[in-house]
């Protein structure tokens, strides 16, 4: 299935025929994969908005919302279902991309796809519009007043390669609100992006018209500007730099979300640490660690764990690493290039130079072999990322003030706290955390299934991008009150 | 630790004196071609070296013995356990301190001569190298400079694409500068002064060397070279610098946010200063090193035959390239983490573990290039832009890379 070439790119049938491709080689060279890919140029950009923008004018913008809807949900679950070829296909075709092992890829769809489908674009709609009839035509809000939002006429997308499934639902955030898309597809992650665009052309032509998937090398400025400067929303992903730059080109009048660098981190209280629930905690703590191989951004990087519970943070540490080394078999970790493990090794004798000299009683775990995980664990709160693949410290902490100390500096770059703690004391931990301005705050075990109902770095996910039209009824009787000079009392006759 | 111990007496410079005399002997033969003494004299030295250090520098020692690989019953200079790169972040991991006043021979060290800083690597904020005599580093950088950029003793003019080793006294990299103008060259120029690239003085100075038909030798950072190349091409400025000018870059793009292909640089270097390919020499070093590596473009132009890929490891380093999960070594040429063993290395640690990647056959040392982080990754932080964020101000106040 997965010999011979993938398409990288999808492009509506009648520009299709027009367009230029090349064969690129793509992962490691012992290992590469051939992408077709369509050849862009200042030029094509052009032509292939005005082809999505007509056809989104003709066949996507009188559709009822809730059609669309129902047609993304459809495509969601041929994504879901376990005997679907579209679902085959997108596994083999990212497992030979060679970012993340299988079992990895297959949770991925399914944590992904899993809220999309059976009514959750409604749903999610809903949640931010009131209703899905707004997209359609003046509906009354809870207030009462009838207004009806307007999506961009087209999106620009630009994603990043971290996490398998990053585009799927800004992909259908745009398609949702009647927008036509223009993705452009990560050199990391070019498999997803296409596959879903030919999933929906196939179960619905008009959709399918309205959309196209490219790639050029990030930084290509003039292909980067035809379309940042065109575009009347833009919804991009990745590191500091290359968003900056994208923010630099466009138009004032944009619709602009950036979802820039993030890591998130966790918080333990000590009345959670009990001798019965220890190894289902470490369980779920390792899950978040090991999925996606901390390369997105809900991915924790420490765990800070209160002491004087029943067990202590050592021993909490110690499950974790227990956790983390059966999960080796159980969510295989895909294999970091060289210098990425080379980070590891550094990140390891750094820590074992800590713990032969500092003062912080600094111990180190690790996996009985290669990097597969790295546990650091030490006395006092303090932020740092780790680089990833698997590589966390544990912090023993007398309370969240220590934590919250700690993370000040930082708290921008954090985009989530696995909190783990019940009751009144949960409510107060997570009041301490919010003020930091975190953007979410889970249990243990579910930082990486955000729901689609909350906020994506803090940010709406149609929100931003809609225009409102309110139809004002005015006050009952038109026309200025009559002035009527009261009378005071006392002066009547 | 006693007073004969201490940095500045006794076996140390006995130690140095040894190391120098190593230095200054060996031959530039790939290792297989060195007679096994040579190879049997490295190993003695470095482990002699390692067992000072243990003593003199107290975290590395306790390091090394924490590691199992303390300084009694070393056979061979692969058993010195390397100390990783960013320990020099938090830790004195000098054997000379600064403010370290009285020890318990109630002799104080010796003040430190320069501290350099590093650039940090991608993981720790900077550390710093402090160094109570720079003899070693000088014997080693002479030696190495004169071979790879001077093989046909020409004394040069030389043009600094940086500023003074006053002005950013903790660069080993403008140290070097400085030691190369005062010791090889001819009235240096500093292009960079307070902080900012003074480009009309290079060109002034350029156009000197053009009218005097005087051949010059321009160092600087990869970054600065390409400003001033950026800059001449939107003049429309070139040089046809006359022949035997050289240039001598470094640091790639290494920290900073733009990707260089070495090709496009020395494309750059041509057009604009008319210097060849085969006299443009790329250094790879490191403020955590006394020596450094070079391309031996200009040696092979000198030697009529043509340049070999990668860098020259010095007789007195040796790079060993470990897979970077299992930390054994790999067959040569194979790509994986490097790590160094510089004999030039005395008042800090001689085993350096660092973060890069690299692939080494005889005395070939190259070098893997790294995706540009941007493209790499997506809304996971990097913490190389953590901490990138965390030296913006240092970088910006010295240009080029610190190192």
């Amino acid at each position: 299935m997965t010999q011979g070439l993938f398409d990288a790119f999808y492009l509506p049938p009648e520009v299709e025929r027009d367009a230029e491709t090349s064969v690129q080689r793509f992962g490691p060279p012992h290992d590469a994969i051939e992408l077709r890919l369509a050849t862009v140029t200042p030029a094509s950009i052009e032509t292939w908005v005005e082809a999505i923008r007509s056809a989104r004018a003709e066949r996507l913008a009188r559709r009822p919302a809730a059609e669309i809807h129902r047609v993304l949900e459809r495509v969601a679950q041929r994504f879901l279902d376990p005997q679907s070829p579209v679902r085959r296909n997108a596994i083999a075709w990212l497992a030979r991309s060679g970012r993340f092992s299988t079992p990895m890829i297959e949770r991925a769809l399914t944590d992904t796809f899993g809220p999309l489908a059976a009514g959750g674009v409604s749903r999610w709609v809903a949640s931010e519009l009131g209703s899905a009839a707004a997209l359609d035509r003046p509906t009354p809000d809870r207030k009462g007043i009838p207004r009806q939002a307007c999506g961009p006429e087209w999106m620009l997308q630009i994603y990043a390669g971290n996490v398998p499934g990053l585009p799927v639902w800004p992909f259908y955030s745009a398609l949702a609100m009647k927008s036509a898309l223009f993705a452009k597809a990560s050199s990391q992650e070019p498999v997803i992006a296409p596959l879903l665009a030919r999933t929906i052309a196939e179960e619905d032509e008009d959709l399918g018209a309205c959309i196209v998937v490219a790639w050029w090398k990030g930084g290509t400025i003039e292909l980067d500007r035809a379309a940042v400067r065109r575009a009347p929303a833009v919804l991009a992903f990745g590191g500091e730099n290359s968003t900056m730059s994208i923010a630099r080109e466009t138009r004032p009048d944009a619709k602009v979300v950036i979802h820039g660098s993030k890591v998130s981190v966790a918080y333990i209280s000590s009345a959670s640490l009990t001798r019965a629930g220890l190894g289902s905690l470490a369980a779920r703590a390792a899950f978040d660690v090991a999925l996606y191989d901390q390369q997105g951004c809900l991915s924790p990087h420490a765990f800070y764990v209160e002491r004087g519970g029943d067990v202590g943070p050592a021993a909490f540490a110690s499950a974790l690493g227990g956790a983390l080394e059966s999960l080796r078999d159980g969510l295989p970790r895909s294999e970091p290039e060289a210098s990425q493990a080379a980070r590891v090794q550094l990140y390891r004798a750094q820590a074992h130079f800590e713990e032969a000299t500092g003062s912080r009683g600094t111990q180190v775990l690790a996996s009985s072999e290669g990097t597969d995980w790295t546990l650091v664990y030490e006395d006092g709160a303090r932020f740092e990322p780790t680089p990833s693949y698997r590589t966390v410290r544990v912090h023993a902490v007398d309370g969240v003030e220590e934590v919250e100390a700690a993370l000040a500096p930082a708290a921008r770059f954090i985009e989530a706290i696995g909190l783990e703690a019940k009751g009144r004391e949960r409510t107060a931990l997570a009041a301490a955390l919010a003020a930091m301005g975190v953007p979410r705050i889970a249990p243990l075990g579910a930082l990486q299934s955000p729901s689609l109902v909350g906020t994506h770095g803090g940010v709406h996910r149609l929100l931003p991008f809609l225009r409102w039209t309110t139809v004002e009824t005015g006050p009952r009787s038109a026309g200025p009150r009559p002035h009527r000079p009261k009378r005071k009392p006392g002066r009547s006759r | 630790m006693t007073a004969s111990d201490i940095p500045g007496t006794g076996p140390m410079r006995e130690m140095e004196a040894d190391l120098a005399r190593f230095i200054s002997a060996a031959g530039w033969e790939e290792p297989a071609a060195q007679a096994r003494g040579a190879e049997a004299a490295f190993s003695d030295l470095a482990i002699r070296s390692f067992r000072i250090q243990c003593d003199t520098i107290p975290e590395y020692g306790a390091y090394a013995r924490h590691v199992g690989r303390g300084p009694g019953g070393l056979g061979d200079w692969r058993e010195i356990p390397p100390v990783p790169s960013s320990a020099f972040k938090e830790h004195g991991l000098s054997a000379a301190r600064v403010g370290d006043g009285g020890t318990s021979g109630g002799a104080a060290p010796a003040s430190p001569t320069v501290t350099f800083e590093t650039s940090g690597t991608t993981i720790t904020r900077p550390g710093r190298v402090h160094l109570t005599s720079t003899h070693l580093y000088e014997t080693s950088l002479l030696k190495s400079f004169t071979r790879h950029l001077l093989p046909d003793g020409a004394r040069l003019k030389m043009i600094i694409f940086g500023p003074t080793r006053a002005e950013s006294p903790r660069s080993s990299l403008w140290f070097m500068a400085d030691r190369v103008a005062a010791r090889l060259c001819d009235a240096p120029s500093w292009i960079v002064e307070h902080g900012e690239p003074r480009w009309e003085r290079a060109d002034a100075e350029l156009a000197r060397s053009l009218d005097g038909r005087v051949p010059v030798l321009l160092l600087g950072t990869t970054l600065l070279l390409r400003a001033y190349v950026e800059r001449c091409d939107r003049r429309g400025l070139c040089f046809a610098l006359p022949p035997g000018s050289r240039a001598m870059d470094t640091g790639g793009a290494k920290g900073t946010r733009v990707e260089l292909r070495p090709d496009d640089m020395a494309a750059s270097i041509h057009r604009v200063f008319g210097i060849p390919r085969t006299h443009l020499v790329n250094e790879y070093g490191m403020a955590e090193m006394g020596s450094q590596f070079y391309e031996d473009t200009l040696l092979a132009a000198h030697e009529r035959r043509p340049a070999r890929r990668g860098f020259v490891i010095p007789p007195w380093v040796r790079t060993r390239v470990l897979d970077p999960e299992t930390m054994l070594d790999l067959p040569e040429g194979r790509p994986g983490l490097l790590v160094h063993y510089d004999l030039a290395n005395l008042d800090v640690p001689l085993a350096i573990q660092t973060e890069d990647v690299g692939a080494a056959a005889g005395n070939r040392l190259t070098l893997e290039g790294r995706l540009p982080e941007a493209e790499r990754r997506g809304c996971s932080l990097p913490f190389e832009q953590f901490l990138e964020r965390e030296r913006g101000a240092r970088a910006e106040r010295a240009p080029g890379v610190p190192r």
